[in-house]
């Protein structure tokens, strides 16, 4: 058998996988957003902009994204840096502690939030037996609820992200800076910080895709009255079974990722 | 020399990855703590101890199917993202030019999982009707496929290429250079990518939940039901248990082949 041939027979099984099961299914909710009961139509999406309910569900979401990545880094920046520069046996312990929740299912993380918040829950009694708050206070389906549930969601995509640039760091520059007089943190601020952007871009980059695409935890910690754009389309799809109106709901959550990622990753090639 | 870390600031450190801890850890705790409570309700923390919802959640038909049904299914998306991400891998780092092929094989990682979910579920419907197991199998090779190419293609640019071409000019034929040479080459690669695949797919929800139907409720999607409405201690076992695989693949995934080198791909 030829390379050539060879390399065929190798890729072609994954080429077709998704082009059939992945590109084809995309194709097909684009289409089904423009597609109205006589041919191509855009009502979907002016149905979307109609009023100010779904603009402000769409609002909530980047705002709240947003919120979630600036915390995943400002947790994610030292936890990773620490996990970098300390002995094997403690590093091993680190990444066990980041890997652990990461591979724990959602949904089970989740439900730990639950407990976590309810009114019964450890926090909120602690708070109750300080006195700083009343009877029937309760975390759950606050705003705070879903930031929390998924900063511990998203944190170890981006401490992961951040330890693979971080371990590859030179450590010498860092011994340069500081025998140049630098202090640690200015060592930090100068040197660590900037060689790392590519990590803090693309740790960023995944946690607000995934943090404006995710459904479970907001619904389950925000519940009904807090709405985001992916729980919406949830809705769409399963209660009231509009399906089109769904469609033009993932366009837009799309498009906007689009508009977001771009710019981001221009930022990511020039530090790049 | 300098001081390396001035102390206050080690201190600090210290304090903060306890905190770290404290927030990634908490919510497995906490869901381990209710699942012994003797207590009807969710409470944390545990009151008593008993293994009762054990026997509960063992003995609910709804989870033991629900499990079984998960189990086969992150077997079989193991195997076929095993084989066709490899596949792909291996052809992919012989190519000079690759840069484009490569991201695409990878751009499942970067489209939200709830815009392929809900594209499949529409055009799964419009081609075959309700939804199957075969459609949740498909869903989530996709999903998982990226992460074997990956740790494949990062286990393969460290290895030496010339290997394969010492077999060739040696007359070893290409089935014989891909068993004896290339897998064994790839092989921590594919071992990584597998415990990844069966993972994600043991754990998935999103996609498990837009391709839902009646009789086809994967684990964590019959959890997520009982969570919207009435959840009981019965969740947390369940939930236990899901965490308890987790640590044990993570065990075996560092024995047998060292976590550090596995989370740095």
């Amino acid at each position: 058998m030829t390379n050539r041939r060879e390399a065929w027979l190798f890729l072609f099984p994954g080429l077709a996988l998704l082009v059939l099961g992945f590109i084809l299914p995309i194709m097909r909710m684009l289409v089904l957003s423009v597609m109205g009961p006589d041919g191509v139509t855009f009502e979907h999406f002016a149905r979307f902009f109609q009023d100010g309910y779904y603009p402000s569900i769409l609002w909530r979401t980047v705002r709240l994204s947003l919120v979630i990545t600036a915390l995943t880094a400002a947790i994610g920046f030292p936890l990773a840096y620490i996990t970098s520069r300390v002995g094997p046996q403690a590093r091993l312990w680190l990444i066990v502690m980041v890997i652990l929740p990461l591979m724990t299912s959602v949904v089970v993380r989740t439900f730990g939030w639950m407990v976590l918040l309810g009114r019964s829950g450890p926090l909120a009694t602690m708070l109750r037996e300080m006195g700083l708050v009343g009877r029937s206070f309760s975390l759950m389906h606050t705003e705070s609820a879903i930031i929390l549930g998924m900063v511990q969601v998203l944190l170890p995509f981006m401490v992961l992200s951040l330890l693979g640039v971080l371990t590859r760091l030179d450590p010498r520059l860092e011994e340069a800076a500081r025998t140049m007089g630098c202090s640690f943190l200015q060592t930090i601020r100068r040197v660590v910080l900037p060689l790392s952007m590519p990590g803090v871009v693309a740790g960023s980059l995944l946690v607000f895709t995934l943090s404006a695409s995710s459904f479970i935890t907001p619904s389950l910690l925000g519940g009904a009255r807090i709405e985001v754009l992916a729980g919406s389309i949830y809705k769409s799809v399963t209660q009231t079974l509009d399906w089109n109106f769904a469609a033009a709901q993932s366009v837009i959550l799309f498009f906007g990722l689009a508009l977001v990622l771009i710019p981001y990753l221009r930022l990511g090639a020039r530090h790049g | 020399m300098v001081k390396a870390i001035p102390t206050w600031l080690r201190w600090l450190a210290w304090g903060f990855v306890i905190l770290s801890a404290l927030l990634l850890l908490a919510p497995l705790v906490v869901v381990i703590g209710v699942s012994v409570s003797e207590s009807q309700f969710i409470v944390f923390p545990p009151q008593g101890f008993s293994l009762d919802w054990y026997r509960k959640a063992l003995g609910s038909r709804e989870y033991v199917e629900a499990f079984w049904l998960s189990l086969r299914l992150a077997g079989l998306v193991t195997v076929s993202a095993t084989v066709i991400g490899g596949a792909a891998a291996i052809a992919l780092s012989r190519r000079k030019n690759r840069q484009s092929l490569e991201s695409f094989f990878l751009s499942p990682l970067v489209i939200p999982s709830i815009i392929f979910a809900i594209g499949m579920l529409m055009l799964w419907s419009s081609m075959f009707g309700t939804t199957s197991f075969v459609a949740l199998w498909i869903a989530h090779t996709v999903v998982a496929l990226p992460y074997v190419i990956r740790t494949t293609l990062a286990v393969l640019a460290e290895s030496d290429p010339f290997l394969e071409e010492a077999a060739r000019t040696m007359g070893a034929s290409w089935l014989r250079r891909l068993w004896h040479v290339v897998l064994p080459q790839c092989r921590p690669g594919l071992a990584a990518g597998a415990f990844f695949a069966f993972n994600i797919s043991f754990d998935e929800a999103v996609l498990s939940l837009f391709l839902r139907n009646p009789g086809l409720n994967t684990l964590p999607v019959q959890i997520y039901g009982q969570l919207e409405f009435s959840p009981d201690p019965t969740v947390a076992a369940v939930s236990t248990m899901m965490i308890v695989l987790t640590v044990a693949l993570i065990v075996l995934l560092d024995r047998l082949l060292g976590l550090n080198r596995v989370a740095n791909t």
